[in-house]
């Protein structure tokens, strides 16, 4: 829907049906209130990230080369310099929509730089078994319509994508007869605000130890195969774990979820893989799915299109002029420690890195970004979905997003910024 | 600039030439009329002895969203080892299965392909999908929009709504999510799933909604023809994979009951009980109903040798099939009350007898199906093998020695249980240009492609007529797009972007009103989001619109 710009009446102006690009749960319902000169208020929710990411609208600053300002051309230029002497680059964070993304990646591609995404870790505790071993996975319709039974395996998933269980959970499945659901959390206590979103539907809370999520489901699965075979596990009683499994075992449409990020243990892929084991166990009676949470800043979006264009994932060096995929090796964190330039990307949350002496930054951020040291290029640039429109993907992956614009702040994109880095390297002759 | 392709043996069945010498003029992209002896062309290419035809068109073959993205996920170690290097004014991707999207358009280009479309698009991925066709170089795109399993069209038809209705529904969908085409994936089936049915049998009321796979058939058939969308419904039907399915396929023929349909990856489908294996060829069969009946088309998936990944829509097959997987790895997801998808990895083995009679049934349908512009090269790619084996595929169906060489190389027990061997057909160079040109532009409505008259896009493929056939097709000489040279030898020269093919019918808006409350009190999406802007498509540069008939059909 247009926004209403009246021209004759006093602001503030009110956006309606806006698309949130922040957590990766594509609410797509809020409505916000602009006032002069262009700051943002939510006005249709209590979610603290929303009302948080979209408030924070400073105004436009200048780029920036070693501290001083300068034209955006100039800002160019130096970064080109940089990147043309560079002989290992990095192109992370990478908060960014498609059109950043894909200009991210074309450029990494240029320079043979690695490449990541600043929140990968909670993403790969789930692709790693995803490659290992697939799974049986559902999506957030899904859950809403269809799901009688939901898993909520660890830590509350609400404190990373707080609307989940207003907006997927509370509303009665209307695809199941009769309508029923009720909600178990395995080793986690539901937030007040889930408990307050959930109120009217059963709730059963296992409290266990958190580290030990991946007995738990463990102890699940066998109780599932053969429920005299019930233990204990994680702390929770085999009494509990046998009632489980067997509300398990006659649920009509089970989900499992979690948000692997905000598992904290070592080897958190292996509490993943054991999920999604349960999940694939599950379905010898019922239907049943996962549902792995993640997607902050567009890590879900940026992956999907790194898989699409070198078809393999984030985590991967284009050096040699080829992609190569190494999960290990290829994490920003411990790639940065040989990069000698970062160009570090940042759009939805004003947030670099410290990174190591020695290493040349290039930052492409928000407005008012705070570093704990000056890098050597600072490029402000526009939040999608705020400054600019753009192409988010939702959590589940399936589901892509379009955000619109809200405000004009005079602030570039990144695909733009990107690009022109790009053109301004020097050309290499052609080999063909 | 006026470019003159001079003296190529022109193999243009739309306009009824099939070898004869000729000149073809381009202007801004396009094939114009000679301009006369006064013209005085910018290029000349001088084409004597060669083979000229328009360039060619896959009308199935998954290369795009979300299901691809997972394949290539699980196809990690084939992505290892197949990676390619960045050569001007190339890029660089990886995969032999799933190739990256630089990979998938390069590859097509580079075998004279200068379109491709994805046949499974759900509505729910459509926005996705398009993002990826985006960056998929070099070739046209367009998706096929599955629906059949939705929960929302079953809850109308459940509701009696009529034939306009759901028209409108269909009508909606296809403009909100810029297809091209409406695709029904085992209709009912991937609903069913979800309620942990692993069978449905065509005339079975589902489980939830109480609608029969056969009323969902027939009344998207109808709405497709009501709309007067060119391509007629596009079915990836019943029992997929499963012996004896034979019957469903006949029975779908006949359930639209002189409608046009068509059925995809029919090899598939063809499947009978009969032997001591339980496992027989039908390909006769429907042939002979294909032969029969005008108002069906088919293409073909035929399964080739080698390591690939399924991935399909059909989540109740999938799962069937998901201890076959190799590597054993697979991935099941549900999928916004919308459909679902399924990843499997395969290998099928040429001495697997299974495996062996499968790829003979496929050779057999394409044998026995006269008509070449009812019967479509495909592999169903990457379900029956990668796309890349189209010109052995090719040479299998153009030179009996070489079919019959192959089939002696394969399981020992085969020539008992195929008919194969005895089949003489060849066929010719007109056909293949038919299968692959003329016929696939032709069923989907794209009027200026697919052949090489006056006002034709200048997509043109440039063959030295060689008798290793396979040879022949993997390497054209020369591929234009859009009237530029894109291919030089099997070289990539120059990088351009595709177009996107839709179709736009027209619906009664009222439906609208219906469908905004269900997406606010289901889907938890807005309408209005779930429409994809033209905006959105290729950065709204190069959106093909064709136009429906309705009532022509
Ligand atoms: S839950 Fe996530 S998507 Fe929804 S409003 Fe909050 S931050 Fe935005």
């Amino acid at each position: 829907m247009a926004s209403d710009r009246p021209t004759h009446l006093i602001r503030p102006v009110v956006h309606r049906d806006v698309v949130c690009p922040f957590c990766g749960l594509g609410c797509d319902d809020l409505t916000v209130e602009e006032e002069p000169p262009a700051t943002l208020a939510v006005r249709s929710t209590d979610c603290p990230v929303a009302r948080e990411r979209f408030s924070r609208t400073p105004s436009a600053e200048p780029p920036r080369v070693a501290g001083v300002a300068v034209p955006l051309a100039e800002a160019v230029e130096a970064a080109a310099a940089v990147l043309a002497a560079a002989q290992a680059p990095l192109v992370a964070g990478l908060g960014t929509d498609v059109d950043g993304a894909r200009a991210a990646l074309s450029l990494a591609e240029r320079l043979g730089a690695v490449v990541d995404h600043a929140l990968s870790d909670g993403l790969y505790r789930n692709l790693a078994v995803l490659q290992r071993t697939g799974w049986i996975a559902t999506t957030l319709a899904e859950l809403r319509n269809r799901c009688d039974l939901l898993l909520v395996a660890g830590p509350d998933p609400a404190a990373l994508h707080p609307r989940l269980f207003e907006r997927w959970v509370a509303p009665a499945p209307a695809f199941q007869t009769p309508p029923s659901r009720e909600v178990v959390f395995l080793c986690g206590e539901p937030l007040d605000a889930t408990r307050t979103a959930l109120s009217g539907i059963p709730v059963t809370v296992l409290p266990g130890d958190p580290a030990k999520i991946g007995d738990a489901a463990a102890a699940l699965a066998a109780a599932l195969a053969d429920p005299s075979r019930a233990l204990g596990a994680a702390g929770i009683a085999p009494g509990d774990i046998a009632a489980l499994a067997e509300r398990l075992r006659k649920a009509r449409y089970a989900v499992v979820a979690w948000a692997a990020s905000a598992f904290d243990e070592p080897h958190a892929d292996l509490t993943v893989e054991r999920l999604v084991r349960l999940v694939r166990d599950a379905n010898r009676h019922t239907r049943c799915a996962g549902l792995p949470l993640a997607g902050h800043d567009n890590v879900v979006g940026v992956n999907q299109v790194c898989t699409w264009r070198f078809g393999v994932p984030l985590r991967t060096s284009l050096a040699g002029g080829m992609p190569l995929h190494d999960p290990h090796r290829f994490a920003w964190a411990r790639y940065a420690d040989v990069a000698d330039a970062v160009v570090w990307v940042s759009t939805f949350r004003p947030e670099v890195p410290a990174f190591s002496a020695g290493q040349t930054v290039i930052a492409l951020a928000p407005s008012g970004t705070a570093m704990a040291e000056e890098p050597a290029v600072f490029i402000p640039v526009g939040t999608p979905g705020i400054d600019h429109p753009a192409h988010v993907f939702r959590s589940d992956t399936v589901v892509a997003l379009r955000a619109r614009r809200l405000i004009d702040r005079g602030l570039p994109d990144v695909a733009t910024v990107l690009k022109a880095i790009a053109a301004a390297l020097p050309q290499e002759a052609p080999t063909c | 600039m006026l470019t003159k392709l001079a003296g190529g043996r022109l193999y243009d069945p739309a306009n009824g030439r099939d070898g004869a010498v000729g000149d073809l003029f381009v202007r801004d992209g396009r094939i114009v009329a000679d301009p006369g002896p006064g013209a005085a062309p910018d290029e000349v290419h001088d084409l004597s002895g060669r083979v000229v035809m328009a360039g060619a068109i896959d009308i199935h073959s998954h290369i795009a969203g979300g299901k691809v993205n997972i394949a290539r996920l699980l196809m990690a170690e084939e992505h290892r080892a197949a990676a390619i290097t960045t050569e001007e004014p190339c890029g660089c991707g990886v995969g032999l299965a799933t190739p990256s999207t630089h990979a998938t358009g390069c590859r097509y280009a580079q075998m004279g392909y200068t379109a491709a479309f994805e046949p499974a698009m759900l509505p729910s991925n459509a926005r996705h999908a398009h993002l990826e066709m985006a960056d998929i170089p070099l070739i046209d795109t367009g998706g096929y929009l599955v629906l059949g399993n939705d929960d929302l069209l079953l809850e109308l038809l459940a509701s009696g709504a009529g034939e306009e209705a759901v028209a409108d529904y269909v009508g909606f969908m296809l403009n909100a999510t810029r297809s091209l085409a409406v695709k029904a994936v085992n209709p009912g089936g991937i609903n069913a799933f979800k309620y942990n049915q692993r069978r449905l049998d065509v005339d079975e009321a589902g489980p939830f909604h109480a609608i029969t796979p056969r009323r969902i058939l027939t009344a998207l058939a109808g709405a497709v023809q009501r709309l007067g969308i060119p391509h007629p419904l596009h079915l990836h039907g019943f029992n997929l994979g499963v012996p004896g399915n034979v019957e469903a396929t006949l029975d779908s023929i006949a359930a639209v009951d002189g409608l046009r349909l068509h059925l995809t990856h029919v090899q598939f489908h063809a499947y009978g009980v009969e032997g001591d294996r339980k496992f027989s060829s039908a390909a006769a069969r429907v042939a002979e109903a294909v032969n029969r009946q005008p108002n069906i088309s088919v293409d073909v998936g035929q399964i080739m040798f080698g390591q690939t990944v399924t991935a399909s829509a059909d989540t109740m097959a999938q799962m069937n099939n998901a201890g076959l997987a190799h590597p054993k790895k697979w991935v099941m997801m549900d999928i916004e009350c919308d459909a679902g998808c399924g990843v499997v990895p395969f290998r099928y083995r040429d001495k697997a007898f299974v495996n062996a009679l499968q790829w003979a049934i496929g050779l057999e349908l394409f044998l026995l199906i006269e008509d070449p512009w009812r019967i479509f090269l495909t592999t169903d790619h990457p379900n029956g093998a990668p796309f890349t084996s189209y010109p052995e595929l090719i040479r299998l169906l153009m030179d009996r020695d070489h079919r019959l060489t192959r089939m002696a190389e394969l399981h020992p027990a085969l020539p008992e249980h195929t008919i194969l061997g005895s089949l003489t057909r060849e066929y010719s160079l007109g056909e293949i240009a038919t299968m692959t040109r003329a016929a696939p532009a032709r069923i989907l409505g794209l009027t200026d492609r697919g052949h090489l008259g006056p006002g034709a896009v200048a997509d043109i493929t440039v063959y030295t007529d060689r008798p290793d056939r396979r040879a022949m097709f993997e390497k054209p000489d020369l591929v234009f797009k859009d009237g530029r040279l894109i291919v030089r030898d099997g070289v990539v020269v120059a990088f351009l972007q595709g177009r996107t093919h839709v179709v736009e019918p027209a619906y009664d808006p009222t439906i609208e009103s219906w469908m905004a409350r269900r997406f606010d009190e289901r889907m938890g999406q807005r309408l209005t989001h779930f429409r994809i802007a033209e905006e959105e498509i290729r950065g709204g540069n190069g959106l093909v619109r064709h136009a429906c008939q309705p009532g022509s059909f």
